[in-house]
């Protein structure tokens, strides 16, 4: 599970990337977290990971405060970033061999790779080939194996579906669903709004780094998620950004 | 895990494309320098063989002493087998002291001098290499360790597992490191087996010592840019940024501080010019020398009347006479000339050693001076060879004086043939290995600290690095 409390972080600039987000992530559930370029979804991957400390609030990892125990609450947490290059002299192979030992996976097989690998849509070619020459849309799909591969509780993605092709995106949403039907917790933020609608089970409304709107899937089912977009997106002149009563 | 993060690191840096140029150019580089080492000593050794008998020959083919206290003896300096890894100052330095009455023995006769075109190009040694082109290697492997790995996003993918970060930089030093060694053992092992099996070329017990301490001050450089590098790579956040401050370093290290350092020694500790200490022994000479005359001027006055009496007891006094004050006035040359010596090689010795400790804080400077002492081709060494020449020079005095005053037939006017088999032999006695280790500690002290501050300030920047 994750869980975020009134999680804020300024930064050393004074920019508030993030003001007093709270949010929850329950085991089986997708959350897609929208937000224009500099909501500060990225800022709330961070905070997950350590990667910065917040000003103040809480991440939580499967109850374990991030800040407090970072090792331990990472255990617990795959990631996919944005845009990873990977080892580029290291094939497919190579690069996922050595993130699943960091993850602590160490008796996989070169065909537990390749099962991984055909699972996220990298075709067989590639697998031997050096991550250099790789596009974007493979390098992100090797990404997701290294998540798969490390099979933790909790899985954040940033952005995962740039780049990829309409055959590889719903091969990835397929990959989502299995996450889910395991019980994981997935948190993706992402501006795909109609790949989102497909798999979401609640949906999330960033702006300025406040959380303006929560929905569920059945709340949505009936409304056009590019018109909530927009509404909720744009800058509405004077009027501070509406603030959403946490549900679920 | 660590073993995992080792492994991968190797594996990185022996896929990309600089570890075989790095390997290519190490080979290439350090078999040359160690051929051209290997051919000086062979022919510096056959130039002293030869010199040596050349200069016996001379002296023994002399008619007379007059003779051969004109041509004097010519001490030849033994080249130094460690100078095939180590050239030092051999080739700037002369190879020869000549000997005699007059004058105040110097070298004379460097390679520099005789050939003029290696002191353009400098001498192409293993310090070098490892000096100049195997530090920049050591940049080349280290200069994008952290921040190359932030750029290419697997800084954070590796830390959202739970991999503590002292782990990873731990990995990716040792890893690091032995990935940039594995082009110089190579390489380094098949030099020493081209020193073992050329024939000429027989290193002692000491010699290997020493050898094995020279390699140690090269790994210990090397180590010093090595941590350096994952230093600046772990306080900047681009690669570019990181190797534009490394080369910068670098070149402060390398190239500036040892040269401000001898400049700014100079200037603090002045020292009088060569030619002003050669006009002041040159005048006192002359001096000596119109008192000489003088002295043997008013001898025969003051004996003018024994002359008459005793012709060949008077001669036999003469010769008493000429060969004590001469053995007089040579003395008197030699102690003034020792004196104005011992001023300027005091003055000397300061100005060096404040130029030695001033460069220090460069570690290119601890490598030279530590592997020029340890091989035995230092400014230590030279001083000591002509310090040994200069202690010679009143021994070698005395006994061409003494020959000179026997040799002297006032009856006959024939000279006696010569015998140099009683002639005092010059001794040198090389520095042994405990006295170039004293000498050695503060550039190894100073490498390794250097190499720890270096590396505990990597360490400490990398648990704060921030990795987005
Ligand atoms: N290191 C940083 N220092 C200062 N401001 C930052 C930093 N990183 C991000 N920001 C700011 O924080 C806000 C949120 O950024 P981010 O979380 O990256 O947004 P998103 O991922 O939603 O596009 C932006 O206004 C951005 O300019
Ligand atoms: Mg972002």
């Amino acid at each position: 599970m994750l869980e975020a409390i009134s999680l804020t972080k300024r930064y050393e600039d004074g920019e508030l990337a993030l003001d007093g987000l709270t949010f929850k992530v329950e085991p089986g559930e997708i959350f897609c977290m929208f937000g224009a370029n500099g909501a500060g979804k990225t800022t709330t991957i961070n905070l997950f990971l350590n990667f910065i400390p917040p000003t103040s609030g809480t991440a939580l990892i499967e109850g374990v405060d991030v800040a407090k125990d970072p090792l331990k609450a990472k255990r617990h947490v795959s990631f996919v970033s944005e845009n990873v290059m990977l080892y580029g002299n290291f094939t497919a192979v190579q690069n996922l061999d050595y993130f699943s030992r960091l993850a602590g996976k160490r008796n996989l097989t070169k065909k537990d790779y390749g099962a991984v690998l055909e699972q996220v849509g990298l075709q067989k070619e590639a697998f031997d080939r050096r991550v250099k020459n790789f596009s974007k849309g493979m390098r992100q799909k090797l990404g997701i194996a290294i998540a798969v591969v490390k099979d933790a509780a909790n899985v954040l993605l940033d952005e995962p579906t740039s780049g990829l092709d309409p055959q590889s995106g719903r091969e990835f949403l397929e990959i989502l669903v299995q996450m889910r039907d395991k019980g994981k917790s997935v948190f993706m933020s992402t501006h795909d709004i109609f790949r989102a609608k497909l798999i979401a089970d609640r949906i999330g409304f960033m702006r300025k780094g406040r959380l303006v709107m929560m929905k569920t899937a059945k709340e949505l089912a009936h409304e056009d998620l590019t018109d909530l977009y927009i509404q909720y997106m744009e800058e509405q002149p004077g009027q501070p950004a509406p603030t959403a009563a946490p549900s679920a | 895990m660590l073993r995992d993060i080792i492994k991968k690191e190797i594996l990185d840096n022996i896929t990309s494309p600089k570890f075989v140029f790095t390997f290519l150019l190490c080979t290439i580089l350090i078999l040359l320098s160690i051929y051209t080492g290997v051919t000086n000593y062979r022919a510096e050794k056959k130039e002293y063989t030869a010199a040596l008998a050349l200069n016996k020959k001379n002296m023994e083919s002399q008619p007379n002493y007059q003779s051969l206290a004109g041509i004097g003896i010519k001490i030849s300096k033994p080249p130094q087998v460690l100078g095939t890894v180590v050239t030092g100052i051999e080739e700037a330095v002369g190879r020869v002291a000549p000997v005699n009455i007059a004058a105040d023995p110097n070298l004379i006769d460097s390679k520099y001098s005789s050939n003029p075109v290696f002191a353009v190009f400098g001498s192409l040694d293993l310090m070098f290499i490892v000096k100049i082109v195997l530090s920049l290697f050591a940049i080349l492997f280290t200069y994008d360790a952290i921040v190359g790995e932030k750029e290419k996003g697997t800084l954070k993918l590796a830390l959202s597992n739970d991999v503590p970060r002292d782990r990873l930089i731990l990995g990716k030093a040792i890893g690091g490191y032995i990935s940039l060694l594995l082009p110089l053992l190579i390489p380094l092992v098949l030099g020493l087996l081209i020193l073992l099996i050329t024939p000429d070329i027989s290193l002692s017990g000491q010699d290997w010592a020493r050898l094995l301490l020279i390699f140690l001050l090269f790994f210990l450089y090397l180590s010093v840019f090595f941590s350096l590098g994952l230093f600046v790579s772990a306080r900047t956040s681009r690669s570019s940024t990181s190797f534009l401050v490394l080369l910068f370093v670098w070149v402060v290290f390398v190239m500036v501080i040892p040269k401000v350092a001898v400049i700014t020694a100079g200037q603090i500790r002045p020292i009088p010019s060569v030619h002003e200490i050669t006009a002041k022994k040159d005048a006192f000479l002359q001096q000596i020398q119109s008192e000489g005359q003088k002295g043997v001027i008013e001898w025969s006055k003051k004996n003018a009347a024994d002359a008459q009496k005793d012709v060949k007891a008077y001669q036999e006094k003469f010769r008493k006479f000429i060969q004590d004050y001469q053995q007089e006035l040579t003395s008197k040359i030699d102690e003034n000339n020792a004196a104005l010596e011992r001023d300027y090689q005091q003055k000397k010795r300061a100005q060096q050693s404040l130029a030695v400790n001033l460069s220090r804080i460069s570690p290119a400077s601890a490598l030279t001076f530590g592997s020029m002492t340890l091989a035995r081709t230092g400014i230590d060494d030279f001083d000591r060879f002509l310090a040994s020449v200069r202690a010679y020079k009143p021994i070698y005095t005395k006994w061409i004086n003494s020959k000179l005053g026997q040799s002297i037939n006032f009856q006959t006017g024939e000279t006696i043939q010569i015998k140099i088999d009683d002639m005092p032999q010059h001794i040198y006695e090389p520095q042994w290995l405990s006295q170039s280790l004293v000498r050695t500690i503060p550039d190894f002290a100073l490498l390794a600290v250097m190499i720890i501050v270096f590396f505990v300030g990597a360490y400490v920047s990398f648990l704060r690095y921030d990795v987005r």
